[in-house]
């Protein structure tokens, strides 16, 4: 069966940028935010390399992107994500950053995904990463769902496949290791990833010139949002610890093994 | 149509109207010029011919991972770019500020160490004894005056990085443009002599265009292929060059160093070395220095003189306890319009550092480059407009005519002599930029017939090395795979450099903190020696030298002898391309490289 | 402060560590307490642990026995009604943390998870940027649920005390559990019970030395030394990746193994990390790691310096082969 799968995913700073916090109570941030280069936040880039898995072992399905980010940004790091397979985009254009209200965030893409003319619930999946890379709490998905009225929701999600009767077979991450088994019998349902299992797709210019001929023109009609501080912060900072290393250079191995085990076994 | 199995269309050609290779300056000014204009009302017919019922498709395929990842220390008057864009306003874009303060300064020697001939030596002295009435302070002295030619002092300082990403978002934001990162361009397609598009690295895909814009840099893959194919103008030759390497600098609390300082250096941390820094706003500021093709040290890595130009005295009371917060380099083609290529052809127009556009009497490139891109927007706009052809004479008529009417080619003119004293020697170099850029270009040394070219290591040192500790030297640089330059400068009485973890970090730390190097998985080795028999015959190595990453490196266990290569660690400046003195390196486009945004 | 709820859940009928930890917060806050506990076997659970309680409830039975979002979202919901406190305090485990947000948004509640800690004047501290910024903050609104970091609190003494009220809980659900999957076995992953985290760096896997690659023998040493020891295997992003693009690197890691930037912070007492020359874990994977030792080529990468206690300039493969002897 085709689904309609959505997929919210926010931006977040590409990963070996060095970040340094700029206090403020009700709105903190980070130095030189808008100059960091961006990537589509890491968790939800594996939600949507699944997405495209699916989509194309089932004809007919679409995937749609939701995300809420500063529009000039959001365009920027498209060029790259737009190579990687075909889907749309919902654009909103508004703060991105860890720093905002998860609640807040939610009731924003919930709203645009209500709001799509065509949306049909019964074959919705709600796509996501279980955690942003940027605010890092987790709650995003599980909040829109809600508000979509979604109630089979899974978390850590690293494997999807489909039965033949329809039924949607999720593995979760969980506690030691492991993984949970779960069986869903039909959509809707909201599954918030881990990593998956899916590498991630080559860059395709041609995929990314189909795919611009709709996502300019979502950016461009980009509606704007406005999110209200909810939180009073009281201290951003980096981790102060710094610890004296000791360096042990020019001895055997041997040696280097022999005070190595003896920490060990302490 | 042959789909890959994940359902993808795979290397079907793509059809557009335009096709840029490489997004810097000079393609920024192309595509602001072009994207302006379509806007305009006289525009409103002009359509797709590759995709009729659309508007012109434009696209631009930019090798590195974001449009955010160029390097180059910017100081720029930016006329053309004010041109371009009447109110620009640089507290829009991140890293810009306007200059206020503008130095020339001559850096002593503090250590003895360099390589300096005796009248620079006998200044050093000079300085030194005259110290109160010359000012000389902290080992430096700043000029009283400098030549016209060398003021920005209208202008701002930019960062690339920053300046390319403001720019790539405006003209994104149009809605007309398409620029495509981490997409590079192995090559032109090249019908009889007719440009007829290029070819993608990735997948070998065509993209087909109507017009292939090039501006992928000094060392870019489709101007070296078109200058192969259709050579040079008869006395064109791109023999000078220079690997630029910058820091950029989180500045000490109690720094006194104001936004919108410039200053230029010569004298240290070598006589043929020029440095440069400038202050950012938010306590941020560039420091780097070039190494030019025409310094005749075979070993000169430029990240251990870029560590001691920072620590120099005049510099380091403001510098230390500073941050490295990104670190990068560059290729510089510096042949200026001597290696001008053919600037036009049927389906191609050249524009940027690639066409010979940077001015190396006054050292400024971005703003030239942006201009030549404008120029050829200006020319496109009206050939759109006629429904005219991207044909040679058309694009002469319309392109290479406005630059030759233009500021830049005068300047060009002025500047095109003004190295050559540099193949004669250090002193003749300075005389002879002097009396060009004093003269407007009326008066310049001639050039040598033959270009002043690496030494051999011996006869390099002779006089402070003796051939036993050289061959030590090489023994231990190979035993510990590392370069070579750096045991010989210690020899020579370099201090070694002290790591404080924060600024002064090993040549590693600076690629990974600094410039956050990375490479994608999916691609080969884009550095290749072609002939392994002539890098066993090779004497110096300048490719392990110069690499601005460490990237190349011979080891006495890597059985073939041949020197291996690490694409992890290239930051893709390209300078062992034009270090290798029997040409035997390929250099392909690839991914990867740099991941900041500050440089 | 301010009253809270203690809300918990069994595994496999008992309270887990981090339950006695998130129980053992609540005695430190000093407002009160309500428990609630979920689960099979909640009600005898929360029995041993309800001393000092001033209300507790328990949600149990079948539906209610395995952790799947719509049971448990309706069974936290009720306990949450029930109690009525302003504060919301449970462990951040897998189950809760795929229930709580979607009962925050029912409930009109606040909530933050991964807590380290909670200061008596409602200052909560949490990570952002993948455990880069530390942050302390505050929310006016209620009910305000916080999810409690498994290993950053003292743990409770259980204290017995009265028995729960058991709720009636009404849910449906379109769910089975049907499963549990390890990954193959020997391979050890990220074990939290494991005293030391071993990582290994994309070093492992790059021309060493003499020009080549020594993979086979990389994947042995690290096997041999993860099932001696039986710690924790953790590994770098680069060298995850390397995996799932298909190259032949050591084929036993997957995304489970990751720790930095887009892995787990695992805690652990010992971390000793090989071959991760300018990678994560050094400042993202190890943030939770008490005594942090590595094998590096070179003292002066950036990411070791002032992160680690000890670096061992040296080959990890021959530091890893005398090793390997002792233990």
């Amino acid at each position: 069966m085709p689904y309609q799968i959505i997929v919210c995913g926010g931006l977040a700073p590409d990963p070996l940028q060095t970040l340094e916090p700029v206090f403020d109570p009700a709105k903190p941030s980070l130095k030189n935010e808008l100059m960091l280069p961006a990537v589509f936040d890491p968790w939800a880039a594996h939600a949507l390399y699944e997405a495209g898995h699916l989509a194309k072992q089932h004809p007919g399905t679409v995937v749609r992107v939701v995300s809420l980010a500063p529009k000039a940004k959001l365009q920027q790091v498209m060029m790259t994500v737009a190579q990687k397979m075909p889907f749309e985009l919902v654009a909103l254009d508004g703060p991105g950053g860890g720093f905002t209200d998860a609640a807040a965030v939610s009731a924003a893409l919930a709203e645009a995904i209500s709001a799509m003319a065509d949306l049909d619930r019964s074959r919705l999946l709600l796509f996501g990463g279980w955690e942003s890379a940027t605010r890092g709490a987790g709650v995003v998905m599980q909040r829109v769902a809600e508000r979509l009225g979604i109630t089979e929701q899974f978390l850590a999600v690293d494997e999807l496949s489909v039965d033949a009767d329809g039924s949607l077979v999720i593995k979760e991450r969980i506690e030691g290791g492991r993984h949970q088994i779960s069986r869903c019998a039909a959509p809707p349902a909201m599954l918030a990833w881990a990593t998956g299992n899916l590498p991630e797709p080559p860059n395709h210019p041609q995929t990314g010139m189909a795919n611009m001929r709709v996502i300019m023109p979502a950016l461009q009609k980009a509606k704007p949002v406005a999110l209200e501080p909810a939180i009073e912060y009281l201290r951003t900072a980096l981790p102060a610890a710094v610890r004296q290393t000791r360096v042990v250079k020019d001895v055997p191995a041997a040696d280097i093994a022999r005070e190595i085990a003896e920490w060990i076994r302490q | 149509m042959i789909e890959d199995n994940n359902g993808q269309p795979q290397g079907q050609a793509l059809d557009a109207d335009i096709v840029c290779t490489g997004f810097g300056p000079a393609v920024a000014g192309f595509l602001w010029t072009l994207t302006q204009g379509l806007q305009q009302p006289e525009m409103a017919g002009v359509e797709s011919k590759a995709v009729p019922g659309l508007p012109p498709q434009i696209v631009c395929y930019e090798r590195a991972d974001d449009i955010s990842f160029g390097v180059s220390g910017v100081v720029t008057r930016a006329r053309a770019i004010r041109a371009s864009i009447p109110d620009l306003d640089p507290s829009a874009i991140p890293l810009a500020a306007k200059v206020r303060d503008e130095k020339l300064i001559y850096l002593l020697d503090p250590l003895g160490a360099t390589r300096r001939p005796a009248w620079m030596r006998l200044a050093d002295q000079l300085c030194r004894a005259l110290s109160g009435v010359l000012g000389v302070e902290h080992e430096g002295l700043a000029l009283p005056w400098a030549p016209e030619f060398l003021h920005k002092r209208d202008g701002f300082i930019f960062s690339l990085g920053q300046f390319n990403q403001w720019a790539g978002q405006q003209v994104m934001m149009t809605g007309l443009a398409q620029i495509w990162p981490a997409t590079p361009v192995a090559g032109p397609l090249i019908e009889g002599e007719e440009v007829r598009g290029v070819r993608l690295a990735a997948d070998g895909s065509e993209v087909r265009a109507a017009l292939t814009v090039v501006g992928d840099g000094p060392v870019g893959a489709v101007g070296r292929q078109l200058d192969e194919h259709f050579g040079m103008p008869a006395g064109r030759r791109r023999d000078e060059w220079a690997v630029g390497m910058k820091m950029v600098i989180d500045l000490p609390e109690d720094s006194a160093l104001e936004e919108g300082t410039v200053w230029h250096t010569i004298g240290f941390p070598e006589p043929e070395i020029f440095g440069f820094l400038y202050v950012h706003p938010g306590r941020v500021a560039s420091a780097g220095i070039f190494v030019p093709s025409w310094m005749d040290s075979p070993v000169r890595t430029s990240y251990r003189y870029l560590q001691h130009f920072v620590q120099h005295p005049y510099l380091w009371r403001n510098l230390r306890g500073g941050r490295l917060r990104s670190w990068g380099a560059k290729s510089l083609l510096e042949s200026g319009r001597r290696g001008e290529p053919y600037l036009a052809g049927d389906g191609y127009a050249r524009i940027g550092e690639c066409s010979g556009s940077t001015n190396v009497l006054t050292g400024s490139g971005v703003d030239e480059a942006w201009l030549t891109g404008a120029q050829l927007g200006e020319a496109v706009l009206e050939l759109l407009r006629s429904g005219k052809p991207f044909t040679r004479e058309n694009l002469e008529a319309g392109y290479v005519a406005r630059r030759r009417a233009s500021w830049l080619e005068r300047e060009s003119q002025v500047a095109e002599r003004a190295r050559n004293g540099f193949q004669w020697g250090l002193l003749p170099g300075f005389v002879g930029m002097a009396l060009a850029g004093l003269t407007g270009g009326r008066l310049a040394l001639p050039r040598r017939g033959e270009d002043r070219k690496p030494k051999k290591l011996a006869d390099y040192y002779a006089g402070r090395l003796s051939r036993s500790q050289i061959e030590r030297a090489r023994q231990q640089a190979e035993a510990e795979a590392r370069p070579l330059h750096d045991i010989l400068m210690d020899l020579c009485g370099w201090p070694a450099v002290e790591y404080d973890g924060q600024l002064l970090v090993s040549h590693q730390d600076a690629l990974l903190m600094g410039g956050k190097v990375q490479a994608p998985g999916e691609f080969p080795d884009h550095v290749v020696f072609r002939n392994p028999e002539l890098c066993l015959r090779c004497e110096a190595h300048l490719c392990v030298e110069i690499c601005s990453g460490e990237a190349i490196r011979v080891s006495a266990e890597n059985p073939s002898g041949v020197p291996a290569f690490d694409r992890e660690k290239c930051v893709h400046c390209g300078a062992c391309l034009w270090n290798c003195p029997v040409s035997n390196i390929e250099f392909c486009a690839a991914p990867g490289g740099l991941h900041s945004a500050e440089n | 402060m301010e009253k809270a709820l203690v809300l918990l859940h069994t595994v496999n009928g008992q309270l887990p560590p981090a339950a006695l930890e998130t129980l053992g917060l609540a005695h430190t806050l000093g407002g009160g307490f309500d428990l609630g506990v979920i689960g099979a076997g909640a009600a005898a659970a929360a029995q041993q642990v309800s001393g000092g309680a001033a209300k507790c409830f328990a949600v149990e039975g079948e539906a209610f026995a395995v952790s799947r979002y719509s049971t448990d979202a309706a069974a936290c919901e009720a306990v949450i009604r029930a109690s009525g406190a302003p504060l919301i305090l449970a462990p951040d485990s897998m189950r809760f943390h795929r229930a709580l947000p979607g009962v925050a948004e029912r409930l009109g509640a606040a909530i933050d998870t991964h807590v380290v800690s909670v200061a008596a004047d409602g200052a909560v501290e949490r990570w952002y940027y993948r455990q880069r910024v530390e942050t302390t903050l505050r929310r006016g609104q209620r009910p305000w649920i916080l999810l409690i970091e498994p290993g950053s609190q003292p743990a409770a003494q259980p204290q017995a005390g009265a028995a729960p009220e058991l709720l009636d809980v009404a849910c449906e659900t379109r769910t089975n559990v049907e499963g549990f999957s390890t990954p193959l076995a020997g391979e050890q992953t990220i074990r939290p019970d494991a005293a030391l985290l071993f990582v290994a760096g994309a070093g492992w896997t790059k021309k060493q030395k003499d020009g080549a690659a020594h993979v086979d023998e990389a994947a042995e040493l690290i096997l041999d030394f993860v099932r001696r020891t039986q710690c924790s295997l953790g590994s770098s992003k680069s060298l995850v990746d390397l995996s799932g693009e298909g190259e032949a690197v050591l084929p036993f890691l997957t995304h489970l193994h990751q720790v930095g930037q887009t892995g787990s912070s695992p805690r652990h007492k010992k971390g000793l990390a090989t071959c991760c020359h300018g990678e994560e874990p050094h400042v993202v994977g190890w943030r939770f790691i008490q005594e942090r030792r590595a094998v590096n080529l070179d003292p002066n990468c950036g990411w070791v310096r002032g992160k680690a206690d000890v670096v061992y300039v040296a080959d990890a493969f021959e530091v890893m082969r005398e090793l390997l002897k002792l233990l």
